[in-house]
């Protein structure tokens, strides 16, 4: 199992905390993995937040690819920042040779282009780099999008935060959410692709579980959105799901979990919108799930989601104080990171819910 | 013998749950009996452990316990978790005491087959599923001070569970939704509302030894978790219900068909109007009008030789001795054509009805 | 005694022999009495009495049972002596040397006509090598088909792709702004689509019964599909109407009727399904020998005692754009686009060809896709069209649905597949199989009638739905046949069958983890040969 985890919080915070988060639940998961994405910045990235932020991991080959096409397309290098890499030996991880957090102007067309322009280029550009770094076989682009970094590495959780030195905060590395997830997808080939969370255009992903009608979403979602590729993870279905919801057909999240988890038909026509949701529940019936699945995700309005499949397979648990909010698998986790925290407040999720913690940090609780 | 105090983690170390119980059983080893675990999420604490001297009770007080605390826990056996425990708390119980002070996670008490566990908050998803009773040992109690998730009790087979939903008013069920899914025995006591039930069980009345037992149960259970306080708000016993399996005689089957077709469906069928049709039902070899064919007598050729009378399978063909004339009696007759076949003269025809 | 001569018709041309014991036999009459089909009666024979050679002509007559020899009635193998026999004296033996098809065409100068099935398909059917092969056990929890709740259902009717459903955000909800084509949740099995006419009154019934009790009782939203031929009118205005798919062929057989009934409908018809093709016999139209044109089969037909040919395509449709026009704009009108209207094709090489075209179709109005294979059954077809014409079921299916799925257009037109459909026995298999290869659903002819008593097979056993003497009273208009059948009975047992169906698709949807309709989840397949594996993208295992 995945052992997944997101914070949102009014001061920003460090990625040790993610840590500290899963650690304790590591014997939920494998150890052989773990990433994190950062969004709503602050420190060192402070200053660049309508930018486009570069995150990838690439050989020296896919680096100079990469510069390249972001050359070719008139881009220009604003900022680059560096890991500190803490090389000690016996670390379990598999390290890449250059990991690039690079912050860069859009290209000088683009001066007077609308956010619907720029957003298009980016996602272009992104998907060009990951296929010639593909066809090179030379790295990974995880994310190209302001105000986003994202970092993801084979190895245990432990020794990734010691080779990153990210055990330890500082305030040159933060931001108000963080997204993390312990292990590396073991269903499949072990990829940096498949490890969760997932970005796609301000929208972040990551499940716990296993998407049975992953054929199904593939299948239909390759389709719908150039932005759905890779597919090396059953989990990234969802992802693109809650993209295509909420910002191609633009419905309010709720919506979601009516795809995802459509109520039975016997339901449905006892409620007042069952013309609605029996449209929904034929024509997005190629998105549903059916297996056991806890999500979590951000949208680009900085507010959390949490949804869980129809028959509640997995385990989350949401606790909260005045300024910080955390979804994670179990509460051992929030526990550790949260421990004053009233208890009588947390909430754990049912099998019809979604639960919306709004950018104030209030909480929505919807019931499907 | 003093307290066995362990620290399970610094930093970004963590001790495994292999190398906190190795720990723990050479402690037990050395004779210590009463333990505080601060642990880090390491799973199955207090699983199938015994004092070194027979009948001392082991005593655990636990911080953060990971999965399945108490699992497998035996009798003898007192844990007491503060705050809240994630998934699976006291997994197949075989007979200890255990407390959580705050919530439990998914399938708290699953399997439980004894000993009591108490829960001074919620419970999580499919908690309860699957509990047991076997009459050797006591029957295993599973007490939760507030709500259970959905799924809860879900093929329980014995023992007793107590949803007490305290400060519960605003939620439609406090077993969660589809509780009691293929459950056959034990026996349910919940306090508020209840909605979506299987249909495998059935709400009853408390009797007077259910009230009995709830009152010296919660007395105890709510002196574990500290809220003896709400005693009496909790044994206003019109507010509980009990839920059993329903008795599989009592299921109730479904209509035939053809009572369906006699009060339901066209009076006259919906042919009524375009065959005439007596809805009797045919042998395969039948007499009147089920027959295919019918032998047909003509007096020209007869030579009155009783070969056809004498050979009717069915003994159906009359003879006429004042006119001396033959026919086969509908009410007999089954059209088999043996009458045609021996007749020497071809007397008589069959002909098709 | 007449001499025999070797052009003549001889029981060792016919397809079965009887095989009579006069031993056994106490004459009772009872297998003469019972076949339909005329092709034994009793016959007195003589019989020497003495194999002595000194005892000269000294013969006696008696009474057995004998075969008939003729192309007309001659023994199908029904088994009905057999049945009826109290002293195991009697059966109907299968003739390996059978020269029965020659000997009707050089006598007849007329084609071969046969009812029922095909007989030349029973080898290796495709459905019965693909195994449901990926259990969740370990990384998702199969679920449990007793205790469990399943969804069973299937969309019937046009569906459109979600960002042509115009809906309109407002105050946090979605709603339908526009009229939206025809849209109803079925059970993934319909029943049909047999005529009446092609059965007896009292299997329509039956079906009727059947699905409006399992709709009303068991909650089991079923539906039938009339067939072409009819439907009573106490029917069309009664609710019962609703769960009826009203089937238009090329004869548009009883359609006045329906025309004429519709001020007075209180429900529409649960769908509408235009018949364009049949799998047993592709390219041909329906055909109903005149033996079964009953009286008041000519009265809602509107037609007088003949053999009833059906032209093999609706005269005026000569493109697909001119059929959805005519046909399916037609129907949508004359039920106010209330009901969906649904097309049924024999499977053929250019199905995807026409699936393709319908998917496009820029009015919307196509809401369903039948597809038919050659293993299907009918009420009466030349031999010719049943043996030689028509195209499996499997691979067409696979086709049509991978082909939406190119388009990104899969679910928008429901595909249901049939043909053969439970040919082995194992009904909810093949269903659950053909879901997970693309079906929304099925429907089914053969086997409800297999269900009702049909005792035919696919190996030539009797097979004379076309002949109106079925000896099950199904196939037939002969009322004395026709009373063989109880109603209640057949009633029962397809209930009860679709009870057990729905059981057993939840005994295959629980360990692949399913609750709802695996469609097209052809990831839980898996088959043992290698070319089903690369002809129909399904995992290959050995």
């Amino acid at each position: 199992m995945c052992r997944i985890g997101a914070i949102k919080s009014k001061n920003k915070v460090h990625p040790s905390l993610a840590l500290k988060l899963m650690r304790s639940q590591q014997e939920g998961h494998d150890d052989s993995g773990f990433a994190f994405i950062m969004q709503d910045m602050g420190g060192l990235f402070e200053n660049y937040k309508d930018l486009p932020l570069l995150s990838m991991a690439a050989t020296t080959e896919g680096t100079r690819i990469t510069e390249d096409i972001l050359q070719g397309l008139g881009f220009s290098r604003v900022m680059q920042w560096s890991p500190d890499i803490n090389n000690k030996k016996n670390l379990k991880i598999e390290a890449m040779q250059n990991y690039i957090f690079e912050v860069v102007q859009y290209p000088r067309s683009y001066k007077h282009a609308t956010k619907e322009e720029k957003e298009e280029l980016l996602i272009d550009t992104a998907l060009k780099i990951r296929t010639a770094l593909e066809k090179t076989n030379s790295g990974y682009i995880y994310s190209f999008w302001p105000d986003t970094l994202t970092l993801k590495e084979i190895g245990s959780p432990k020794d990734i935060g010691t080779y990153f030195n990210l055990w330890e905060g500082n305030k040159d590395l933060v931001s108000s959410i963080i997204t993390a997830q312990c292990r590396q997808n073991t269903n499949y080939d072990i990829v940096r692709y498949a490890a969760h969370p997932f970005f796609l255009e301000g929208y972040c992903g990551l499940v716990n579980g296993e998407n049975t009608f992953y054929e199904k979403n593939k299948y239909y979602q390759m389709k719908l959105y150039k932005g759905y590729c890779g597919f090396e993870s059953d989990s990234q279905c969802l992802l693109y799901t809650l993209h295509y919801i909420h910002k191609i057909l633009k419905w309010p999240l709720q919506y979601f979990k009516h795809v995802i988890t459509p109520l039975e038909y016997d339901e449905i026509i006892k409620r007042k919108d069952k013309d609605t949701l029996l449209r929904i529940k034929a024509s997005l019936a190629n998105l549903e799930i059916n297996g056991p699945n806890t999500f979590l995700g951000v949208t680009p309005d900085k507010e959390l989601i949490c949804v869980c499949d129809s028959k509640k397979l997995r385990p989350v648990v949401i606790g909260k104080n005045d300024n910080m909010v955390i979804m994670t698998s179990e509460v051992i986790g929030i526990n550790d990171v949260m421990p004053d925290r009233n208890i009588s407040d947390d909430i754990y999720p049912s099998e019809n819910e979604l639960i919306i913690i709004k950018d104030d940090l209030s909480t929505q609780r919807w019931q499907q | 013998m003093k307290v066995c105090k362990i620290k399970a983690y610094s930093d970004s170390e963590r001790m495994s749950t292999q190398a906190l119980f190795q720990l723990i059983y050479e402690k037990v080893q050395e004779g210590f009996c009463d333990f505080e675990i601060d642990a880090c999420g390491q799973h199955d604490i207090a699983c199938a452990l015994w004092a070194k001297k027979k009948n001392k009770k082991l005593n655990f007080k636990i911080k953060n316990p990971g999965q399945r605390v108490g699992a497998m826990a035996l009798n003898n056996t007192k844990i007491v978790v503060e705050g809240s425990a994630t998934s699976d708390v006291g997994w197949l119980n075989s007979g200890a005491e255990i407390v959580v002070l705050g919530n439990a996670g998914d399938t708290a008490s699953h399997c439980a087959a004894s000993g009591k566990i108490y829960i001074g908050g919620s419970v999580g998803t499919r908690s309860g599923a699957l509990m047991k009773y076997d009459p050797k040992f006591s029957a295993p109690e599973f007490w939760v001070l507030k709500n259970a998730g959905s799924f809860s009790f879900e093929f329980m087979g014995g023992g007793i569970g107590v949803i007490c939903g305290y400060d519960c008013d605003s939620l439609k069920s406090v077993l969660g939704n589809r509780s009691c899914v293929g459950m056959v025995g034990g026996v349910i006591y919940a306090r508020g509302n209840i909605e979506g039930l299987a249909s495998c069980v059935c709400i009853k009345k408390l009797e007077k030894e259910d009230k009995d037992f709830l009152l010296n149960g919660l007395k105890k259970f709510l002196k574990e978790i500290n809220k003896e306080k709400i005693l009496k708000e909790l044994t206003q016993f019109n507010d509980w219900k009990k839920i059993v399996p329903i008795d599989s005689k009592e299921k109730k089957k479904n209509i035939p068909v053809s009572e369906f077709r006699k009060n339901n469906w066209f009076r006259e069928g919906i042919f009524g109007d375009l065959v005439d049709d007596t809805a009797d039902v045919y042998a395969l070899a039948q007499s009147g009008a089920a027959r295919l064919r019918k032998p047909v007598w003509d007096s020209k050729n007869c030579v009155k030789c009783d070969i056809c009378l004498n050979n009717c399978p069915q003994k159906a063909i009359v003879k006429d001795e004042k006119t001396l004339s033959y026919c086969a009696a509908d009410e007999k007759c089954i059209g088999c054509a043996i009458c045609a076949a021996v007749c020497p003269k071809q007397v008589w025809q069959m002909k098709k009805k | 005694m007449a001499a025999v001569k070797i052009n003549e018709l001889h029981k060792c041309d016919l397809p079965w022999i009887i095989e009579y014991d006069e031993s056994k036999c106490i004459q009772c009459g009872k297998c003469t009495a019972a076949c339909s089909f005329n092709a034994i009666k009793p016959a007195v024979v003589e019989r020497k009495k003495s194999n002595s050679i000194f005892e000269k002509n000294k013969c006696e007559k008696v009474l057995i049972i004998k075969q008939n020899i003729s192309l007309d009635n001659y023994c199908t193998g029904c088994g009905m002596c057999a049945n009826v026999c109290p002293n195991d004296a009697i059966k109907a033996v299968r003739n390996k040397d059978d020269k029965y098809s020659v000997a009707y065409r050089a006598k007849k100068a007329d084609s071969l006509k046969k009812g029922g099935r095909s007989n030349l398909n029973t080898e290796g059917r495709t459905l019965d090598k693909i195994k449901i092969g990926r259990i969740s056990q370990m990384t998702d929890p199969s679920l449990d088909a007793t205790r469990h709740t399943f969804e069973i259902k299937t969309p019937f009717g046009r569906v459109l792709s979600a960002d042509k459903l115009n809906f309109e955000v407002k105050n946090g909800k979605v709603t339908p702004t526009a009229t939206l084509p025809p849209n109803s949740w079925i059970y993934p099995v319909i029943f049909g689509d047999m005529s009446i006419g092609a059965v007896s009154w009292r299997m329509w019934e039956a079906m009727a019964i059947a699905t409006a009790y399992l709709n009303e009782v068991m909650g089991i939203p079923i539906r039938m599909c009339t067939g072409e031929g009819g439907i009573p009118t106490s029917l069309l205005k009664s609710r019962y109407v609703k769960y009826m798919i009203l089937q238009i062929a090329s004869g548009h057989f009883g359609w006045n009727r329906i025309i004429e009934a519709m001020p007075d409908m209180t429900d529409d018809p649960a769908g509408i399904l235009i018949k364009i093709g049949q799998g047993a016999k592709p390219g041909d139209g329906g055909l109903l020998m005149a033996s079964k044109v009953a009286r008041y089969v000519q009265e809602i037909r509107g037609v007088p005692k003949a053999d009833l040919l059906s032209p093999p395509t609706h005269q005026g449709l000569y493109s697909i754009e001119e059929s959805v026009q005519k046909m399916f704009l037609s129907m949508n009108a004359a039920f106010k686009f209330r009901v969906p209207v649904a097309i049924k094709v024999a499977a053929s090489a250019t199905s995807v060809s026409v699936y393709n075209n319908l998917l496009r179709d820029p009015y919307n109005i196509v809401g369903g896709f039948f597809l038919d294979g050659l293993a299907g059954g009918t009420g009466a077809a030349h031999e010719i069209s049943l043996n030689h014409t028509g195209h499996p079921i499997t691979s067409k299916l696979r086709d049509c649905y991978l082909a939406a799925v190119h388009q990104g257009r899969q679910g928008e037109i429901p595909l249901f597949a049939g043909g053969g459909l439970g040919q082995t026995g194992s009904f909810a298999a093949d269903v659950f199989k053909l879901i997970c290869l693309g079906a929304n659903g099925v429907f089914c002819g053969r086997t409800i009638l297999e269900i009702a008593g049909c005792i035919g097979n696919d190996i030539g056993k009797c097979n004379s739905c076309n002949t109106g003497k079925c000896p099950a009273g199904i196939a037939t208009q002969d009322k004395c046949l026709v009373s063989r059948l109880d109603v209640d009975t057949v009633a029962q047992n397809l209930v009860n069958y679709i009870l057990a169906t729905d059981f057993e698709l939840k005994k295959l949807m629980a360990p692949v983890g399913c609750s709802t309709l695996p469609i097209g989840r052809s990831d839980a397949l898996i088959t043992v040969d290698k070319h089903i594996s690369n002809r129909l993208e399904i995992q290959y295992a050995c």
